[in-house]
């Protein structure tokens, strides 16, 4: 594998626990201990009752594609050879949304609500990307 | 808020040359139009003594650079930074000048050069390369490849689809007329007709937006002139009044609760009905913040014109069109005539007010124009209602 030349994502000092969580494929997303909320992106706050008092949480993974886009154009040169790519904001089943890419299936083939679980893909020496892949419908 | 229904006007309006111009500035351009502004008007820059203006997003001190090129000292001026809702902000914030005193009369105007930057390097055609190093995105999607406004309005476009069964030919029914608009404006960017076959057959940027979704890369300006209504009894132009205006900002985010769907338009629009005293049912011509198809189909639910979910059928119906039930975008917008980030859909409503226009390129006994902005990472709107004199 050559040098990695997509854009490589610049932690914040906020987001820095959830980035190190990926490295161990570990979803973490924070937690109000006050009104028990999850809420992503990071940041110091919850942003529903601004309570300090948080913990990272394993996220399950699991969750559903609340919309999507299929990628046609090449915007950065790290992706001319992925064109048509899909990229997704996926609704954690805990409640926070996420853009990420939907991989393993055909960008004809995704759908909204499509249920979806995170796959982690490690880049050496770069970060762990959360993407995610079809999953089996849940259980009802 | 309804205190100042009709005591202000524009009283003057200026569009700079259109299109893929090259060898400009945004600084230039916006000069251009704000004299072609006081010239309607009847005014010289020793008459303003309020600058409310913005440029491409890298330029500091956007108003100190204006001021020092049109000669004036400013009682008042500032920069914004509302994205496309920056434009009426503008209008508005001279307004509340005026009102308190701080001024008299207040140039508005917003002036780019984006397609002429994209020539001068390869580099620069990458969208995100136009964007100022301290403002592009770091985490949470550019390393996905999620990059830009297209895919950002996409993925609302495509959730749109997905509750209501909106359909790409209900986008192009929007671009489809806005084209017609701009073949009967000379300055328009288009010259050609566009077919639904046209539309269906161009290349894909994001799907679901192909290319006559997105709307223009422009070198251009706009500019208006904003001082009493009291004033403006003595000037050269017809003024037009300004009845209502409002924002609303989800500044929770774009992808946060039903943002995508239902924007931040629609609070925006409920204020500025209350504060004109008006509704959807009074307003002649819309011209409505254009950056992609989709954004009209959803502005025109959210402003009241259809019910949530109907918009695809009502511009189906050739509502939009000259002739139809509510003509929009009558000079092309963004996506025929330029992409001028809104100033040119203010300068469009007072101009069909002022009914300078042939019978071609007029809107019929218009008395009321609405137009919207809409911006600024994809949720901050701010929204117009201006009325003849």
């Amino acid at each position: 594998m050559g040098e990695y030349r997509k854009p490589v994502p610049i932690p914040s000092i906020e987001s820095k626990p959830y980035w190190d969580g990926l490295r161990e494929h570990r979803l973490l997303m924070q937690r109000c201990n006050a009104c028990r909320r999850h809420w992503f992106p990071p940041s110091t706050q919850c942003p529903n009752c601004l309570s300090g008092d948080f913990g990272w949480t394993p996220m399950s993974g699991r969750g559903k594609v609340f919309c999507y886009v299929v990628y046609h154009r090449v915007y950065h040169p790290g992706f001319a050879n992925e064109v048509p790519y899909t990229v997704a904001l996926v609704e954690l089943e805990e409640g926070p949304r996420m853009i990420s890419n939907i991989i393993g299936i055909a960008p004809d083939r995704v759908a909204c609500e499509m249920p979806v679980e995170v796959v982690y893909e490690d880049i050496e020496g770069v970060a762990t990307l959360p993407k995610f892949t079809p999953a089996p419908r849940p259980q009802t | 808020m309804s205190a100042l229904r009709d005591k202000y006007a524009i009283v003057g309006t200026g569009k700079s040359r259109l299109g893929h111009l090259g060898g400009v500035s945004a600084l230039g351009l916006l000069a251009e139009a704000i004299k072609n502004a006081l010239d309607e008007a009847g005014l010289t820059n020793k008459d303003v003594d309020g600058l409310v203006c913005r440029g491409p997003d890298d330029l500091y001190a956007h108003h100190q650079m204006m001021g020092a090129r049109l000669g004036i000292n400013a009682a008042f001026s500032t920069t914004l930074d509302n994205g496309g809702a920056s434009q009426i902000l503008a209008v508005i914030l001279a307004v509340m000048a005026i009102d308190a005193g701080l001024a008299t009369t207040v140039v508005c105007g917003f002036g780019r050069d984006s397609w002429s930057r994209t020539r001068v390097s390869q580099q620069a055609h990458m969208q995100n390369e136009l964007v100022p190093g301290g403002q592009r995105p770091r985490e949470h999607g550019i390393e996905f490849g999620h990059i830009g406004a297209v895919a950002a309005h996409g993925l609302g476009a495509r959730r749109h689809m997905f509750e209501y069964g909106t359909t790409r030919e209900d986008f192009a029914a929007v671009a489809m007329a806005f084209r017609e608009h701009a073949l009967r404006n000379p300055e328009a960017m288009m010259k050609t007709p566009l077919s639904l076959e046209d539309y269906m057959a161009a290349r894909m940027i994001v799907d679901p937006f192909a290319l006559y979704d997105c709307s223009l890369m422009s070198d251009g300006a706009g500019a208006v002139v904003v001082t009493s209504a009291e004033r403006a009894r003595a000037l050269k132009a017809s003024p037009v009044l300004i009845k209502g205006f409002a924002t609303f900002n989800n500044t929770k985010g774009w992808h946060v609760d039903d943002h995508m769907i239902t924007t931040s338009g629609e609070e925006s629009a409920a204020g500025a009905y209350r504060m004109a005293g008006l509704g959807p049912r009074d307003v002649d011509t819309v011209q409505l913040y254009d950056c992609f198809t989709y954004m009209v189909l959803a502005q025109l639910e959210d402003y009241g014109f259809c019910k949530k979910g109907e918009s695809g059928p009502f511009a189906r119906s050739g509502a939009l069109r000259m002739d139809g039930a509510l003509p929009a975008n009558t000079s092309g917008g963004q996506l025929s005539e330029a992409h001028v980030e809104g100033m040119l859909q203010i300068v469009e409503g007072a101009r069909q007010l002022q009914g300078v226009y042939g019978p071609d390129r007029q809107v019929r006994d218009a008395e009321i124009a609405l137009v919207s902005g809409h911006g600024g990472n994809y949720v901050r709107h701010s929204t117009l209602i201006l009325g003849k004199a």
